[in-house]
């Protein structure tokens, strides 16, 4: 286990059932305290196997993982405490409004009393929800419910945050804020921050190191700037490509 | 403990927010208790209180016609129009009023029909005491004739014909005994008529077969509160499965398993929000069926002596109910599937649990199966405590085989979950 390593992945391995192929094929890496660190692949890659291993959805097959000390296979409880996830999709209640969405979440978490109604308070000011925390979800546009779904995973700020494609479908304007609060949330909490996207010229900037998998191999591992060096490419996205290769994944 | 508290008020939120939801648990059953309770309620006042117009053309004006005529208006059920064949002279008459919807039955006595049957009588008599005379083989009949609408209910027919042949019987052996005591008289040479006794020999006593010694009037509220309470209490499976699976098929499916403890702890938050939805559920159809229902004229619900039992029984159904939407929710992977499927099912198994019709009035075979409804369960149980003044003895089973059905609805649902969740 590497020095300031918070999370060691040991020989993974995620073989669903009924599929001669590997989804995760022995990988071994680790990811750092308080580091923003990204998992990039084409699709099906195996990035959400990973990340669901990660926060208990899935077990593996064979290997193990060590969350700060706690093992994936015999801690996960612990580990779940550890851990806050952002899902892809919108894991909200449309009827409820987004205040009644966040308290249920924090008090998941064990947050109560004026804590979490501070910290409720907090992120949806923070969030720009001033005026229509107390509005139904299904009354907000896409940008507000991203949002929202990002507060969910941030509200009892976990050491470890995990991202799905946090900024799919978003407006400019909305990406560029959530980037600047996740960074923010890094470098103020010192979260470590794993995030999957194929938004490769956003990982470029808002990662200190990514990981490009492909058929559930780890191909490299590196910060964006001495991977482009290394294979001698402009951008990540070059990178990325001679990687993996041009033909259309489904 | 917290995170169970936590689910409660959320599902608690989310009802609220949900106003079809709402109807649909606490409106409907009000509703159905209502409106089914005044049509049955009038179903059982036809047979039992009030009111099936009869008409009646004496056309003998003597002692037969006559005896019909006071035995008709001393009838209760009977709402008795008398014709002395003024206004209805014809059969085609009588029909044509029949048609217009005015009576349900028709009874015509011929003319003489008093004389025809003294004719006989004294036939029968006469070829008693006197040898040399013989009885007639073939006595003239009187016809009564008997004219029925064709949608009239076969209960009440019955009941109007019966009615009709026992005051045929009676007034029949009224004539015999007079005859029979002129001709004594005239044996004995004696002026003086023989008193007749004026009570009959036969009195009946009807009782219910209760188990405590209370008085029980079985009535329309008795069977209907019980009975659409259990069936709105089922039909929660729609909103309880719906919402399961909504979560299941959405992000927060892979929110929830991600927080600390398992998600069946979450789950168990849903459920008791429901349970509790139930006993509220419960609960109001009791107050309408005490308090509403005798506002419109129907009788006061009775729910025996026995409250703890009562509480028991309640508990056991909204436990089934709460299973058996848990095992819906598990099954399917669509609301729209499991909407069909657990308003169709619980339609079948309503009917046959006795709750739309009667188990008496079921053909054998279908009475058997109905033992396997859940629902039927129920309804025994609550007959027993509202009806027949049964006691937690009397309900023992149904508890038992109730909370059974809850705890092979989980057992189900556990696997069922462990099987869908490693397709994820």
């Amino acid at each position: 286990m590497v020095e300031n390593s918070c999370i060691h992945i040991s020989k993974l391995v995620k073989q669903y059932q009924g599929s001669d192929g590997f989804a995760l094929n022995e990988i071994s890496f680790d990811i750092f305290d308080g580091e923003i660190f990204g998992l990039l692949g084409p699709n099906g890659a195996g990035k959400t196997t990973f990340l669901s291993i990660l926060c208990g959805l899935l077990k593996p097959s064979s290997g193990d993982v060590s969350i700060y000390n706690y093992s994936l296979n015999k801690d996960i409880e612990s580990i779940k405490k550890i851990f806050g996830v952002v899902p892809q999709d919108f894991a909200l209640y449309p009827t409820l409004s987004g205040r009644d969405n966040l308290m249920y979440i924090g008090r998941m978490y064990g947050l109560r009393g004026n804590l979490l109604n501070d910290r409720v308070q907090t992120c949806l000011s923070k969030f720009g929800f001033d005026k229509n925390s107390d509005e139904p979800v299904k009354n907000y546009s896409g940008g507000m419910k991203r949002r929202i779904n990002l507060i969910g995973g941030i509200l009892h700020e976990p050491k470890v945050l995990l991202l799905d494609e946090p900024t799919v479908g978003m407006d400019v304007q909305t990406r560029t804020a959530i980037i600047e609060h996740l960074q923010e949330l890094n470098q103020t909490k010192k979260t470590t921050i794993i995030y999957t996207s194929h938004n490769l010229d956003q990982a470029e900037l808002f990662c200190n190191r990514v990981g490009i998998i492909d058929k559930g191999q780890l191909l490299c591992i590196d910060s964006p700037q001495e991977l482009m060096k290394k294979e001698n490419c402009a951008d990540l996205e070059e990178v990325f490509l001679k990687l993996t290769g041009r033909k259309i994944r489904d | 403990m917290y995170r169970l508290l936590a689910t409660c008020i959320k599902e608690c939120k989310l009802l609220i927010a949900d106003k079809t939801g709402i109807a649909i648990l606490f409106v409907m059953p009000v509703l159905l208790v209502v409106i089914m309770t005044l049509i049955q309620n009038e179903a059982y006042k036809s047979l039992t209180e009030s009111s099936i117009p009869v008409l009646l053309v004496n056309n003998d004006n003597d002692s037969l016609g006559l005896s019909i005529e006071n035995g008709f208006k001393e009838y209760p059920i009977c709402e008795l129009t008398l014709d002395h064949g003024e206004i209805y002279k014809t059969n085609a008459d009588i029909k044509k009023q029949m048609l217009e919807g005015k009576f349900l039955i028709a009874l015509i006595v011929p003319k003489n029909a008093t004389t025809i049957l003294r004719g006989d009588v004294e036939n029968i008599m006469n070829g008693l005491i006197d040898k040399t005379k013989s009885i007639t083989k073939n006595p003239n009949q009187v016809n009564i004739e008997i004219i029925i609408e064709p949608t009239a209910n076969k209960a009440f027919v019955v009941a109007i014909t019966s009615r009709l042949k026992e005051f045929l019987a009676a007034v029949k052996t009224k004539v015999l005994f007079q005859i029979m005591s002129e001709k004594i008289a005239g044996l004995v040479d004696s002026k003086e008529k023989m008193a007749m006794p004026t009570k009959d020999f036969f009195a009946y006593n009807e009782n219910y077969a209760v188990r405590d010694n209370k008085t029980y009037q079985p009535n329309a509220i008795q069977h209907n509160i019980p009975a659409w309470a259990i069936f709105s209490i089922f039909f929660m499976v729609l909103p309880l499965a719906g919402s399961i699976i909504t979560e299941r098929s959405e992000g927060l499916f892979i929110r929830m398993r991600t927080f600390p403890g398992s998600y069946l702890s979450i789950l168990s938050g849903k459920l008791f929000v429901y349970f509790v939805v139930a006993l509220l559920q419960f609960a109001m159809v009791l107050l309408v069926g005490k308090y509403v229902l005798p506002l419109l004229g129907l009788p006061i619900l009775n729910i025996g002596t026995h409250l703890f039992a009562l509480v028991a029984l309640t508990i056991s159904l909204a436990l089934a109910a709460v299973g058996y939407g848990l095992l819906v929710g598990t099954l399917f992977n669509t609301p729209q599937q499991s909407a069909v499927f657990g308003g169709i099912s619980i339609l079948i198994m309503s009917a046959l649990g006795g709750i739309w019709v009667p188990l008496n009035i079921m053909p054998h075979f279908m009475q058997t199966i109905s033992s396997l409804s859940p629902l039927n369960w129920a309804l025994m149980g609550y007959y027993e405590l509202f009806i027949k003044g049964g006691d937690w003895f009397a309900i023992q089973f149904q508890l038992l085989k109730l909370f059974a059905f809850f705890v092979c609805s989980l057992f189900i649902s556990y696997r069922l979950y462990k099987i869908k969740i490693r397709l994820y």
